[in-house]
């Protein structure tokens, strides 16, 4: 397990598949492990051998960790501080493969940022050697052929050298190793065998980034016992998920592959109230609105988009495994709880909170509570409920009333003075997923107490996170 | 516009004393390195006269020629190789261009049915052939496109000159090669561990093919020129390094059924000569690479080959793959064919393939032994880990890593006489 400091500024990613491959005799179980034991120690060797190379991905530059520390271009020396090797980093506009000029150097942002690198073999060899042997086994046996997906991460600070992080990057791939051949040793069964991954999961301060390695294929309802040994080991609460597989971490630079917008709010500058503090929804969640999945909803579908916010926060949090539920499927699980009748699935008919409540309790098994105010000039007195709820539970809020829904994202609110302002996601969006546009036109933004219809009633469904890990 | 042969004076030579000797008529392949704009051809080849072909008199024989062509092509380093057929006659018949086509074209089928790699975009398909008339001394040059089964003859130059490959580079390296593929459970004869061993080489090859390609330790930009900075008319030298990962995509983890397996473990001495009319580092990369795969891939047949005529099967075998060993070619340059040499033959074998093959006097002293070192079977090599340096692994400081418990079976087993386990939690 890698334990980071997740103060430190840069997180140096190494990837790369390994192969095991070994014959075994599976009748003898006994030295079947000790064979797979043997395989798995040649693999150490070999990460531990000279011929193992790091690469800097999208870059020319490879490194040696176990020949001390030569790397290639040869500006770069084992006491080069890490923060010299993203110079070297092609970015998407850059055309040469060369260091970028000081001029060109991007902006640092205030996050962590992730070098990726690439685990690697060198094939070629001083020689002269011996030309090869062929040697064939003729016996009835198992053959075993897997990839181990290696994914090792360790933060280091910007001025550590490469040296120093090269030590640690190869404690972490040996490790990851032992890992895999402990999961693997434990999980066979006469000749089948189970083939580990590791996922990272982002824990609170000061934890930090932490490596686990689980066995690829098993879902999140039978790790269950695991996950409790994670939660007393890392002294985590035993109400809400870390380590199911949907809060591993995702790293920065990975585009999602969905393509939604992935919680816009948190580029905005958030408003100062005199003694405001900030509320805000905990976790990730997918923008949904008009027209997405070519689904022309204009006008009538956004309590559906602010449901599907919501599925999609349950099902990144690892609460719920389900996909993000399609307008007909919304509808059916209304008729399926006896609330429509049948001729409600393809209809373009509105729904509304409590219709939220009840897909949510149909489909995902989530509870929600209900707020109701009589006029919308009351919203602005709720501040302490709407705070609370973004203490405890952290999922984002569907209001509706008038002729509008929306999502409610959070709040900023004064205890003393009773100002409030309310992160407002829009569901009535109908362009495309441009980040820039949607905060800067406010269709994800900051909302005054005038923003509700003040004669209005509204409807607010408050959805309940499931006390479990 | 056709394509322009620059061809070493020593082939003039040759091909006039081919002229002066022979009744029937004669021929032979043409070796050398085709780029974009030019070809240059470093070698002629007579065919090898087989017991038959004197007694049938004057006709060729198109598989002696591409069967000659399929061993020659495996003693020709990454950058050389067959471009075309030569054909001395002393008649202007119409049908001799229809022979040199038949010729060009078998040639080429049967040399790439035995490649491991792809044919890249920027490779060249035409083939030259080349019309010697003793009795006009006039020789003609035409190519064909051997990708094009309705391709025409198109006019080439043919042009002599000294010093073609003078001044070419030499990209080379030596490589580790550790396979292992498991041997189907059904039959294990020979013909399967033939099919086995290709489609384990072709992953390899693959392998080697998406590898990174360092040259003199460094990674350059694919389109820049090698020899770029360096001074005209000397001989460069470069090393290569090579960086490969498996590929990423995970293949369906099995533990099937097997027979057994087969591995291949060893080192390899590659190289490949770049012309000197400034050739880019990806056409070095491409041709490294290539030869990496085929000479690893032609010692693997050879030995199979041999071991298919030697009687039964033995539990456990070690065979020897034959060493390689480097001859220059008597030209002004650091071109070389080679040949491999098996640990139970001496080197006057390989000088009298060099003879009969390559039609090369060599003498012991002009061999390149130095390269590789023979293979010897003993008692440890049985269990040997791959020739990389090893270190003991150290046990990781912190022991407080925890395995995730899992229950479910997920692998596969390949065949219907397996076995499948299932778990409860």
């Amino acid at each position: 397990m890698v334990v980071v400091d997740s103060d430190s500024e840069i997180i140096l990613r190494v990837k790369g598949p390994l192969e095991l491959k070994c014959q075994l005799d599976t009748s003898d179980a006994q030295l079947t492990r000790r064979v797979i034991s043997r395989t798995f120690e040649s693999l150490r060797s070999q990460v531990q051998s000279e011929s193992c190379v790091l690469a800097v991905c999208d870059s020319p530059v490879f490194i040696w960790p176990n020949k001390s520390v030569h790397a290639t271009p040869e500006e770069i020396t084992p006491n080069t501080p890490c923060e010299d090797i993203q110079q070297w980093i092609q970015t998407d506009d850059q055309e040469s493969a060369g260091k970028r000029s000081a001029k060109k150097k991007s902006k640092k942002s205030s996050s962590a940022s992730v070098i990726n690198l690439r685990l690697m073999m060198e094939l070629t060899q001083p020689g002269p050697l011996s030309a090869p042997i062929l040697s064939k086994t003729v016996q009835r046996s198992h053959f075993l052929a897997a990839t181990l997906p290696m994914d090792c991460v360790v933060c280091i600070g910007c001025s550590d050298t490469i040296k120093y992080a090269c030590e640690r990057l190869l404690e972490a791939l040996t490790r990851q190793l032992c890992d895999m051949e402990k999961v693997t040793l434990q999980h066979m069964r006469g000749p089948t065998v189970l083939v580990p991954e590791a996922l990272h999961f982002l824990l609170p301060e000061p934890k930090g980034l932490v490596t686990v390695v689980y066995t690829e294929g098993v879902s999140d309802s039978q790790l269950e016992t695991q996950r409790k040994e994670l939660h007393q080991q890392f002294e985590l609460p035993d109400d809400r998920p870390y380590f199911r597989r949907a809060n591993a971490y995702h790293f920065p630079n990975e585009p999602y592959k969905d393509g939604y917008l992935r919680n816009p709010h948190v580029v905005l500058t958030h408003p100062t109230l005199d003694n405001g503090k900030l509320y805000l929804v905990q976790g990730i969640y997918s923008y949904h609105h008009y027209m997405q999945d070519r689904m022309d909803d204009n006008g009538w579908g956004c309590a559906y988009r602010s449901l599907q916010t919501i599925c999609s926060w349950f099902q990144q949090q690892g609460y719920v495994e389900r996909s993000v539920p399609t307008h007909k499927e919304i509808q059916q699980a209304l008729v399926d709880v006896g609330d429509k009748q049948a001729s409600f699935v393809g209809s373009r008919q509105w729904i509304g909170s409590i219709e939220v409540q009840a897909v949510l309790n149909q489909l995902l098994g989530i509870t929600s509570k209900i707020m109701f105010v009589s006029q919308g000039s009351e919203l602005a007195s709720k501040g302490r409920e709407l705070a609370n709820h973004f203490l405890t539970e952290g999922t984002p809020i569907m209001i509706g009333g008038g002729v509008l829904a929306h999502t409610i994202l959070g709040v900023t609110w004064s205890e003393t003075t009773g100002q409030i302002r309310y992160l407002i996601l829009d569901p009535h969006y109908t362009g495309a997923e441009d980040l820039q546009l949607i905060t800067d036109k406010g269709w994800c933004g900051w909302k005054g107490p005038d923003f509700w219809d003040q004669t209005a009633y509204y409807n607010l469904c408050l959805p309940q996170r499931p006390k479990v890990i | 516009m056709g394509r322009g042969y620059i061809v070493e004076d020593t082939v003039e030579r040759y091909l006039s004393k081919l002229c002066e000797q022979q009744a029937g008529p004669v021929t032979g392949l043409l070796i050398g390195q085709s780029s974009a704009q030019r070809d240059f051809v470093v070698m002629a080849i007579r065919t090898p006269q087989s017991e038959e072909s004197t007694a049938a008199g004057n006709s060729v024989d198109k598989e002696l020629v591409s069967e000659h062509a399929r061993q020659v092509s495996r003693m020709l380093p990454g950058g050389l190789s067959v471009l075309g057929v030569f054909i001395i006659t002393d008649t202007d018949a119409k049908d001799t261009l229809t022979t040199l086509r038949q010729l060009v074209f078998a040639v080429e089928n049967l040399i790439s049915s035995e490649l491991l790699w792809n044919p890249a975009d920027d490779d060249v398909t035409d083939s030259v052939t080349l019309h010697v008339n003793t009795k006009t001394r006039k020789t003609v040059c035409r190519t064909f496109d051997v990708k094009d089964p309705k391709s025409t003859a198109r006019p080439a130059d043919w042009k002599y000159q000294s010093g073609v490959c003078s001044s070419w580079a030499t990209v080379s390296c030596c490589l580790n090669v550790n396979l292992l593929v498991p041997l189907p459970h059904n039959k294990t004869s020979a013909e399967n561990m033939d099919r086995c061993l290709k489609e384990g080489l072709k992953v390899w090859a693959n392998q080697i093919e998406s590898g990174v390609c360092l040259i003199d330790g460094k990674k350059l930009p694919e389109d820049s020129e090698l020899t770029a900075g360096q001074r005209r008319n000397v001989r460069q030298m470069y090393s290569a390094q090579l960086l490969i990962t498996p590929d990423d995509q995970r293949l369906p983890d099995v533990v099937q059924l097997c027979g057994g397996s087969v591995s291949v473990r060893g080192a390899i001495h590659s190289r490949a000569f770049l012309h000197s009319n400034k050739p880019k580092a990806k056409l070095a990369e491409k041709l490294l690479k290539r030869d990496v795969v085929s000479t690893v891939a032609s010692r693997v047949q050879m030995l199979l080959e041999e071991e298919d005529q030697s009687g039964d099967k033995q539990q456990t075998e070690q065979l020897c793959l034959p060493r390689r060993v480097f001859c220059p070619v008597k030209v002004n340059g650091p071109v070389c064919v080679c040949d491999y040499q098996f640990s139970d033959e001496g080197l006057p074998e390989v000088i009298d393939r060099l003879k009969e093959m390559l039609d090369m006097d060599a003498a012991e002293e002009d061999l390149d032994t130095r390269q590789e070192m023979t293979a010897e079977v003993t008692e440890s090599s049985v269990t040997t880990e791959p020739t990389v340096e090893t270190v003991k692994a150290s046990e990781p400081k912190k022991n407080n890593y925890i395995g995730v418990a899992m229950a479910t079976a997920v692998a596969l087993l390949a065949t219907a006489a397996s076995m499948l386990y299932l778990n409860d939690i």
